[in-house]
């Protein structure tokens, strides 16, 4: 194991910024879950009420964790465990591929694994600075969650330890899920791209499974059913922070994140430097047709990517509509159940009008997301050198930048079309739902058009500081969820969540369309695109990271 | 003649740095011309300013009379170009990327001529088309660059470092091309640091040094401004020779410098004195170069400690040769 100590001081001095802002945000995420409790639930018979509604209508549980009680740290850890976990998960993904790899396929491992440091000791240095960055993310979580104001009880501090530690368990087990995929794809990108898959997925059928889970008498927990163990999302929200404390599914997710990167480890001692475990094929001798335009260029080089995000816009709409027959179905049986839904009464249509507006949300970031990644290739393929060929042929600079612009648009409107596709074929299987499409197409469209404001401002991103496109993009979107999704729970001040354009986007309530900031939005989305392609003419090729 | 490319002071700044520093450069029709200088003297700045990729700080700047910034594109259809570093989409094959750029230069899809040529050409640089663009190694990522600017007929081309990677044969293959290049009357700009390889292929150099264009003209001008290493068999410092400068001997034998255009003076003298194993060399490009890098290699030396460049001509021809060239 010659060469460990200086790798792995080589990962920090990489990684330190990135990891400092990724580990300080979420122990602040965890501290301003207090906040948003204390101010929007602050007593306990709200934080019952609430608990209640969750019940009678659990499909919101696939945005929220897993139900234990009505105590002040268990709604804390009820709220925000899933997306906290989230980003440790997030961060240990792209922690693993990038030291392994991305590595390689840039060929900085082939000069690392020429040394004594051999072809297993980076993965191995990997590992121990994922499970560092893990550690001080927990630790970072339990300071979070000990400082936030709960009382210094026993009980509170165990609380803050076990969230802490389920929070990082989660990431160590997504440290080694980046690992594997690192192993198995022969890109970065392709990585990154199943490493996300597999993130999202499970936390999907981790909120579906509690969501069909079995609720208590009294309505203020829930038992997941056993979907919900299938994700490590799962183990760590069945630790019960502040309620039971239990340990043993976070040290199931210890120990699976552990054996996949000894696999990882395996795989990478047995394979050669730089290739997958599937041969390449050979390509093609001659270009398609596509590959006539700059614009065919664009399609080729990002439809995997749209076709990967259609796929999710397509999900989110089916469940947005469907798993609320299915939770109906569930809660049917349950007579409290039935009988809150009576108190909610006659607005059971607009509890179904919230559902959509929530799904489609994640509709409109998804689609957001889909667009940030197409501009963020045009910046990649200007960054590693591939723009320049293309600019060096007869494509002018705005036209290059414009065909982007053109296919992350077209990707936008594919995702949301799929989304109000999913959404109608849910539809088909709830009798009576058809009331429900006004709600879905309006509400889809107004996504659009927020989804558009990211795609701009990542554009001018692009063309005023390039070198900035990648992670001022991604924050962009990171922030405007966070206030589209947590803006109300937290109680920010309604002008601070308008800035989202997620929430300024039109909605339908029970009262009607409402327009809410569609023409500011109209107006940002045409001033912005505008500005960028004229900006555009007098910007020159910046390479290099 | 035809100007093809033409730039007056042309400054370019990155930040603090001048990267151009009041580059002249003239390229005629027809030219092969030579573009000489080490790595960071310029070159690649100035190629790119001359696609157009990058926007000068100020100075004029034209190819084809046109404004390689604001005429980008209708320029391009007349220019093929090859960097001096090649990178490829990973998930694009090599033919794919070659009908990917050679149509974005205006190849027509169906094109036999187009077709021909490039099959001629895969076969002349031995390259397979069927892998994808990470499998590559430089040399054949420069293949695909080559190639796909070959393969489509343009007035001017302009190569930034074309050979670097490509091996012995290659280079053999590439020189091939460029001398078809000449017959039927394109212009070349050619980059290099590799000074055989201009001195073999190009007919007018300019040498660039610290973003400034410092010499410029054909390989026979330019020879006239360095002098002639002449040397003979001997054992003991001969008598004074008439316009000999520098004499010292070692290793048994005699050498000594003339200005260029004074060798046939001395001929008469050394042919008196019957000398044995004379040998007379002409400047080479080196040489040239190394007049106006002289100072670097000095510095280098010096703080080495080696003695590289000592008693190299560059440092001791001066300027003042310049007057006394025919």
């Amino acid at each position: 194991m010659s060469g460990l100590l200086p790798l792995l001081r080589q990962r920090m001095r990489r990684d330190w910024k990135q990891l400092l802002i990724w580990t300080i945000g979420t122990g602040l995420f965890a501290y301003a879950s207090y906040s948003a409790v204390s101010q929007s639930y602050g007593e306990l018979q709200e934080r019952q009420a609430l608990l209640v509604t969750v019940m009678a209508n659990p499909v919101i549980l696939l945005f929220r964790g897993l139900p234990s009680g009505a105590e002040q740290g268990q709604l804390m850890v009820f709220l925000m465990f899933p997306w906290l976990a989230m980003l440790a998960a997030f961060m240990s993904t792209f922690l693993a591929v990038r030291h392994t790899r991305m590595d390689e396929e840039q060929g900085r491992a082939e000069l690392v694994s020429a040394t004594p440091a051999g072809r297993t000791t980076p993965v191995v240095a990997t590992v121990i600075h994922g499970l560092i960055a893990n550690f001080v993310l927990a630790a970072l979580t339990t300071l979070g969650f000990l400082a936030s104001g709960l009382e210094m009880t026993e009980a509170n501090v165990a609380g803050a330890k076990v969230v802490g530690f389920a929070v990082g368990a989660v990431g160590v087990a997504f440290l080694g899920i980046g690992l594997i995929a690192g192993q198995i794809m022969r890109t970065s990108r392709g990585a990154n791209a199943l490493a996300v898959w597999i993130l999202v997925a499970t936390f999907v059928i981790c909120g579906i499974g509690n969501a069909l889970g079995t609720p208590s008498d009294d309505l203020q927990r829930m038992e997941s059913s056993w979907l919900t163990w299938l994700s490590p999302f799962g183990w760590g929200e069945n630790t019960r922070a502040y309620a039971d404390d239990n340990l043993w599914p976070g040290v199931l997710a210890l120990v699976f994140g552990l054996v996949l990167a000894g696999i990882a480890i395996v795989l990478q001692s047995v394979r050669d430097l730089g290739e997958g475990f599937i041969p390449e094929r050979r390509g093609r001798a001659e270009a398609g047709p596509l590959l006539s335009t700059p614009t065919g260029l664009v399609w080729r080089l990002t439809w995997g990517a749209i076709l990967g995000w259609t796929i999710g816009g397509l999900l989110t709409g089916m469940l947005s509509t469907s798993l609320a027959s299915v939770v109906d179905q569930v809660s049917g049986d349950n007579p409290a159940i039935v009988d809150i839904l009576e108190k909610i009464g006659g607005s059971n249509g607009s509890l179904q009008q919230a559902t959509v507006s929530v799904f489609f949300l994640m509709l409109g970031i998804f689609a957001a997301c889909a667009a940030v990644q197409i501009v963020i290739r045009a910046r990649q393929e200007e960054a590693h050198g591939t723009a320049e060929p293309v600019l060096s042929a007869a494509v002018g600079r705005v036209r290059w930048l414009v065909d982007y612009l053109v296919v992350a648009f077209v990707a936008m409107v594919l995702v949301v079309v799929a989304g109000v596709v999913g959404a109608t074929l849910g539809l088909a299987s709830v009798d009576g739902g058809s009331e429900l499409m006004e709600t879905i197409v309006v509400t889809a469209a107004g996504q659009l058009v927020a989804a558009s404001v990211f795609l701009v401002l990542t554009a001018l991103v692009f063309v005023l500081a390039p070198r900035a496109t990648i992670a001022l993009g991604w924050t962009l979107i990171a922030v405007g969820a966070i206030f589209g999704l947590f803006g109300p729970l937290f109680g920010f001040p309604d002008w601070m969540a308008s800035l989202s354009p997620l929430e300024a986007a039109p909605k339908v309530t029970t009262d009607g369309v409402q327009l809410n900031g569609l023409w500011w939005l109209i107006a940002v989305v045409l001033v912005g695109g505008a500005g960028a392609i004229t900006l555009m003419r007098r910007r020159e090729l910046v390479t290099g990271g | 003649m035809a100007t093809v490319i033409h730039t007056k002071g042309l400054v370019k700044r990155y930040g603090k740095v001048r990267a151009l520093d009041g580059l002249d450069l003239e390229v005629e029709a027809g030219q092969i011309h030579g573009f000489l200088g080490p790595n960071g003297a310029g070159k690649s700045t100035t190629i790119r300013v001359l696609l157009g990729l990058a926007r000068p700080t100020s100075g004029e700047a034209t190819v084809f009379g046109g404004d390689p910034w604001r005429d980008a594109v209708s320029l391009h259809r007349r220019i093929a170009s090859v960097p001096g570093d090649v990178s490829l989409w990973p998930n694009l094959s090599g033919g794919e990327a070659i009908d990917l750029l050679a149509r974005l230069r205006g190849a027509p899809r169906r094109d036999a001529a187009y077709k021909a040529e490039k099959e001629r050409l895969m076969h002349e640089f031995q390259f397979d088309p069927r892998k994808k663009g990470r499998a590559y190694s430089k040399g054949n990522r420069q293949k695909v660059a080559l190639i796909s600017a070959l393969s489509v007929p343009a007035d001017l081309y302009i190569f930034d470092e074309p050979t670097s990677g490509l091996d012995p044969l290659m280079e053999v293959v590439f020189r091939a091309e460029i001398d078809r290049l000449r017959a039927a009357g394109a212009t070349v700009l050619l980059s290099s640091h590799i000074l055989s390889e201009v001195e073999l292929l190009c007919d007018r150099v300019s040498i660039i040094r610290a973003g400034k264009i410092v010499e410029t003209g054909t390989l026979a001008e330019l020879r006239h401004l360095t002098r002639t290493e002449v040397s003979f068999d001997a054992t003991t410092v001969p008598d004074a020779i008439a316009g000999a400068h520098d004499v010292i001997v070692s290793e048994g034998r005699a050498r000594f410098t003339v200005d260029s255009d004074a060798v046939n003076g001395i001929l008469p003298v050394l042919a008196q004195r019957d000398v044995q194993g004379l040998r007379i060399e002409p400047p080479s490009l080196e040489e040239l170069f190394l007049r106006h890098y002289g100072d670097d290699l000095a510095a280098l030396d010096a703080s080495t400690g080696s003695a590289t460049g000592a008693g190299r001509p560059a440092t001791r021809a001066g300027r003042s040769a310049t007057g006394a060239g025919r």
